[in-house]
């Protein structure tokens, strides 16, 4: 069955429909909200707050966007929610741009993205250095450079500008790729 | 050190290092782009910092994380949904 004969069939209460359309999403919306919370507990918390929004306003989905877009916005939107309550003491304010691109330790990085599966030393590192990030970045960066969203549709997502999307990205990828050259770059 | 301007486009390292920021991924044929394609063939520094960008990017890509069975059951309870 198709995407939006299930959602017809939720709408209309079939149980049965609505499981079909949580197991289709359960993976790709844990993993990106643990790709922003960087914590399973939290992101298991987030993953099933966004699945009641869903049930509770499916009836209010048109399906003019993907279903998939729509549960981007709510894990984005619970993120950014769960962050103002928590405020996180190690986040670090981005505002000098000069300061984040510095060019002066440029090396040649020792280690490979294809090494993160396998390396729990290494996913620490990125654990880390994003959490220095403001969800606000972070939610950006992932959106765009991990889950491969234009920059319209990231716009969208988060409810900003075309101009703020690019410069926030800008400087959390400035951010990030500075904090592992800590690292990598030695 | 490599020296920070390539006086040949006139464009500096630091400038074609937040455009590069910027635009990673999106169309590059404009002009702007063109000097800057070209001045990224010549320099040492920003293919590095261009390959870190890439790289960070990668890195966050390739970091994924698998649902539990135990978590799709707890998941399923929340709901109240049934397999």
């Amino acid at each position: 069955m198709d995407e939006k004969q299930l959602i017809e069939k939720a709408k209309q209460g079939d149980a049965a429909a609505l499981t079909e359309l949580v197991k289709r999403y359960e993976q790709t919306v844990y993993n990106f909200a643990f790709k922003i919370c960087r914590d399973k507990e939290r992101a298991e918390h987030t993953m099933q707050e966004t699945f009641l929004s869903m049930v509770k306003s499916l009836h209010q989905f048109s399906g003019n966007s993907k279903l998939s877009t729509w549960l981007y916005t709510i894990v984005s939107n619970h993120c950014l929610m769960l962050a103002r309550s928590k405020k996180n003491k190690n986040l670090t304010y981005l505002e000098d741009d000069d300061a984040l691109v510095n060019n002066v330790h440029l090396h040649e990085w020792k280690v490979t993205p294809d090494k993160v599966t396998e390396n729990n030393e290494l996913r620490e590192v990125l654990d880390k250095s994003i959490e220095k990030l403001p969800y606000d970045y972070r939610i950006i960066f992932i959106l765009r450079d991990v889950e491969g969203f234009s920059t319209e549709e990231t716009a969208k997502m988060t409810n900003l500008s075309v101009p703020a999307v690019k410069s926030r990205l800008h400087r959390a990828r400035a951010f990030l790729r500075n904090e592992l050259n800590e690292t990598f770059g030695e | 050190m490599k020296p920070l301007a390539n006086k040949k486009n006139n464009i500096t390292c630091k400038e074609v290092m937040h455009h590069l920021c910027e635009n990673l991924g999106e169309d590059l044929n404009s002009p702007k782009c063109a000097a800057i394609k070209n001045h990224l063939d010549n320099c040492e520094n920003c293919q590095s910092y261009f390959k870190s960008i890439e790289s960070t990017i990668l890195f966050y890509k390739k970091y994924d994380v698998k649902l539990s069975e135990d978590g799709h059951k707890r998941l399923l309870d929340f709901l109240g949904l049934k397999e």
